[in-house]
């Protein structure tokens, strides 16, 4: 049912054949679902299933999982945004990763699986007033999603840089546990062999079954609204040539930096793209006295003894990913990087007190994002790197190299001294993938930027369904909160709008 | 191995005058089991506090002379044990910390070895930690270091020395040794000092930074004693540090308004309120802290409030499962003692 990615083809459909959609007008449907990620994904397929007539405009391509290595510069090339390269702007600086191909960020995420956190679902009912929130119906749906995506422990060995990850918190005392993932493996199987199941296995094949079709190579560059009401799109495809697609209800399912851009760029107002939340994120790489590294897959244990502060996990640890994480200190770290097969990378993650704002640029592609860390959140960084790095001598780490500018090589307790005195956040590599907030749900129209179920605020039939809607970042892996919270939100259109006329 | 060791015959104790080797020396002298007291004090003027009694020896002088410290260690033998006390914390220079911290303590560990003793209890600090990253963070009995200035940096290089003698990575012989880590204490015995502490609460004018959400970790004296004592005679202790605290860090505010009751109950009249800065006077007296230690000097009133909005707040559960430390004061408690001590003294609030 995928078209094939090699030769560029654009539609990717169970029901109409390239050169019957290809006249633009053909695509009209009555729901149309910008984005096919963990948001879109979930959304068409239920509504499809329901009987609506859906269409899933998507910007990136179609791509087979078998054709690209999991976790590699190559996959970041072809399925994230701008090659992974998307920076907000900021003192530091916090690059972010996209992904943007159809799955989303589902197709290169690590699959850790977390539900929804109950405390986080209650605050955010109080604080952004959400209506018939209801913390037993989220966990009903995630039973569902659990089972929709296999969520489970890896059967076999662990990689031995989950195992450091492991071996370190358990002699420090510290809470940590392996985190469950949506993959398969086959009999006998252990961490390596697991196949993901990202969108383009689970929602979206659900989806074409039940009649829905998707464009990819497709951007859209705006929603036609006047008064409130959307009545079309307006797209670009990767060849540059433009259509309109005309639509009844449109649900943007961009992710927390393409969905508030679309909509500023469609001159919808209200609270949208000006309370971006993310997971501040800084790295360090231990070396060890084996071959720890395994190129494909990252680690499944997690630290959760400081959560939701802080949490420390495994990264990708290609060579190339390697040597990048060794660049930060190129003069003192690059001797290590012939031995990048005892070196992996982990991180330490923060929830941040701090808000970005993601702005909408005429003429130009990408939105400007911008991030503010507060003193807190600085603080909290350097000492979760030096907590990190703590762990790290604790797992039996020969020497560690924290990712920041003049970071001195780790290699006993006195070093942790050194390095927090030398840490600044202005010095380091900040990063994030956890991207949420620019259009928060709920009532509370002074930080609210869509409805209790994701209706936009001052419009009649525009919809937001990804992980903009979250009211903050929720300290954990999103995706499955993003997934229970998108269905929750598509049950209450399908009551409300009832079945498609189609 | 058992639970715990008893007594031994000799028990060395150094910065016996001092505020915490008082309440320590009060509980030991108290203790017929103890059968001979060592003790080093700084000044002569400080030996009346001994009353003369029979079995403590008095040794006076300098801890950073390893002259005074082989004189300590005199006839000291297997059966004795070492509580280190003595310590410097807001002294004249900045040099005075390594001297007496650092260098201290390094002769201690040296003669505590040499004479062969059981063990060595050595009082450390938050300091080398430095300060929480927020308000909500909680210190585990596990930290990297962050010297917290000139006194951090030379407490850490103190307890650095004794564990490096107990893995015996300097060459000698292993020594057996525990690390104390006590926050800010409170309580009988107090330095003049600390009656400027509640006599800014009774005249509303502690100083409370940025609202007062910041928690701090704190520790009656006796409370202390009791893990100083405990960390002596557990055996199965050796070679770790632990925090020694009350059961919980306190909210600043909620150390200021229970402070205020507390001094209200002993029949103290005390002005509502606080003196209310805002965010940035901490961070103002913080750097104004660190360019004076840079020239070698140390002003008092500048470092305690730069450290006045940072929360210091650590989790005694690692000394509540190996030493079964149980904190039997809290803050209430404590501070009503504190002040009726102060009256006993008849120092002025």
């Amino acid at each position: 049912m995928a078209g094939d990615a090699a030769d560029g083809r654009r539609y990717v459909s169970g029901l109409l054949d390239a050169a019957a959609i290809a006249a633009g007008d053909a695509l009209d449907a009555e729901v149309v679902v910008v984005g096919s990620g963990a948001g879109g994904a979930v959304t068409a397929a239920l509504l499809a299933e329901a009987g609506f007539d859906v269409l899933i405009v998507e910007e990136g391509p179609w791509v087979e999982q078998e054709s690209v290595r999991p976790f590699s510069l190559e996959q970041m090339d072809w399925q994230y945004r701008a090659g992974g390269v998307t920076v907000a702007l900021g003192l530091p600086s916090i690059a972010y990763t996209e992904g943007r191909c159809a799955g989303g960020g589902t197709e290169v995420n690590s699959g850790l699986y977390f539900r929804p956190p109950v405390d986080l679902i209650d605050r955010w009912t109080t604080d952004y007033q959400i209506k018939d929130l209801d913390p037993d119906e989220i966990a009903g749906i995630a039973d569902e999603v659990e089972q929709a995506l296999d969520v489970g422990k890896v059967p076999g060995r662990k990689t031995p840089g989950s195992e450091i990850l492991r071996r370190g918190a358990a002699a420090l005392g510290w809470r940590h546990s392996e985190i469950p993932r949506w993959m398969t493996y086959p009999p006998g199987g252990d961490a390596v062999t697991g196949k993901r199941q990202s969108m383009t296995r689970t929602y979206l094949p659900r989806a074409f079954a039940a009649g829905a079709r998707m464009v990819v190579d497709c951007r859209v560059d705006k929603l036609t609204v006047g008064k409130g009401v959307a009545t079309g799109l307006s797209v670009r495809y990767s060849d540059g040539t433009r259509s309109e697609i005309r639509c009844r209800h449109a649900i943007v399912c961009g992710g927390a930096i393409q969905t508030p851009a679309l909509l500023q760029r469609s001159g919808v107002r209200g609270r949208i793209g000006r309370s971006l939340a993310v997971h501040p994120t800084v790295k360090l790489s231990g070396r060890f006295a084996g071959e720890v590294n395994v190129p494909d897959d990252v680690p499944v244990h997690q630290v959760k003894e400081f959560a939701p502060d802080l949490s420390f996990g495994g990264s990708a640890s290609h060579p190339g990913l390697v040597a990048l994480a060794l660049s930060d200190h190129w003069a003192e770290f690059s001797r290590a990087i012939t031995e990048w097969r005892r070196i992996c990378i982990y991180y330490a993650a923060i929830t941040s007190e701090g808000r970005g704002v993601v702005q909408a640029v005429p003429g130009l592609r990408d939105p400007l994002v911008t991030y503010r860390l507060t003193h807190r959140d600085r603080e909290t960084l350097r000492s979760g790197l030096a907590r990190l790095a703590l762990l790290m001598l604790e797992a039996g780490a020969d020497e560690v190299y924290p990712s920041f500018r003049g970071a001195p090589v780790v290699r006993n307790r006195r070093d942790l001294a050194t390095m927090q005195q030398s840490f600044a956040a202005s010095k380091a590599s900040v990063m994030t993938v956890h991207l949420c907030s620019t259009v928060p749900m709920g009532e509370a129209l002074d930080r609210c930027g869509a409805d209790s179920f994701g209706r936009v605020h001052g419009t009649s039939n525009v919809w937001v369904n990804d992980a903009s809607l979250l009211p903050s970042a929720p300290g954990v892996n999103p995706q499955a909160t993003v997934m229970a919270f998108a269905i929750r939100n598509v049950r209450r259109f399908i009551e409300t709008n009832g079945r498609g006329d189609a | 191995m058992p639970e715990r060791w008893s007594t031994p015959e000799t028990t060395v104790v150094t910065g016996a005058a001092g505020w915490l080797g008082q309440a320590l020396m009060h509980r030991l002298r108290a203790d017929p089991a103890r059968a001979r007291l060592r003790v080093l004090v700084h000044d002569a003027s400080e030996t009346a506090v001994f009353d003369n009694a029979e079995n403590v020896n008095v040794i006076v002088g300098d801890i950073a002379d390893r002259a005074v410290v082989d004189a300590l260690f005199d006839g000291v033998g297997a059966d004795a044990d070492v509580i280190h006390t003595a310590g410097v914390i807001h002294p004249k220079r900045v040099s005075d910390f390594f001297d007496v911290n650092t260098t201290g303590t390094k002769h201690i560990v040296s003669a505590a070895r040499a004479a062969g003793v059981r063990r060595l209890v050595h009082v450390s600090s938050n300091s080398p930690f430095g300060t929480n990253a927020s308000a909500t963070d909680v210190f585990r009995n596990d930290e990297p270091y962050n010297p917290y200035y000139g006194y951090g940096q030379s407490k850490m290089e103190a307890e650095q020395a004794v564990f490096a003698a107990v893995a015996g990575e300097d060459g000698g012989a292993a020594l057996d040794a525990v690390v104390v880590r006590p926050p800010w204490f409170y309580g009988p015995f107090q330095p003049p000092r600390q009656t400027t502490f509640f006599r800014m609460v009774r005249k509303g004018k502690f100083p409370v930074i940025a609202g007062g959400h910041q928690r701090r970790s704190m520790v009656y004296v006796d409370n202390l004693v009791d893990g100083l004592l405990l960390a002596e005679l557990t055996p199965r202790a050796r070679g770790n540090g632990y925090w020694i605290a009350d059961a919980r860090p306190y909210q600043v505010t909620e150390i200021v308004e229970t402070v205020g009751r507390a001094l209200r109950d002993e029949g103290f009249s005390v002005k509502v309120g606080a003196l209310r800065l805002p965010a940035i006077a901490g961070r103002v007296a913080e750097v104004g802290d660190k360019l004076i230690q840079r020239t070698g000097r140390y002003q008092q009133q500048l470092h305690v409030l730069g450290e006045m909005d940072k929360t210091i707040a650590c989790d005694i559960s690692a000394a509540r499962r190996d030493l079964r430390y149980e904190p039997q004061v809290e803050l209430y408690e404590g501070m009503r003692r504190s002040i009726r001590w102060c009256v006993e003294q008849g120092l002025e609030l």
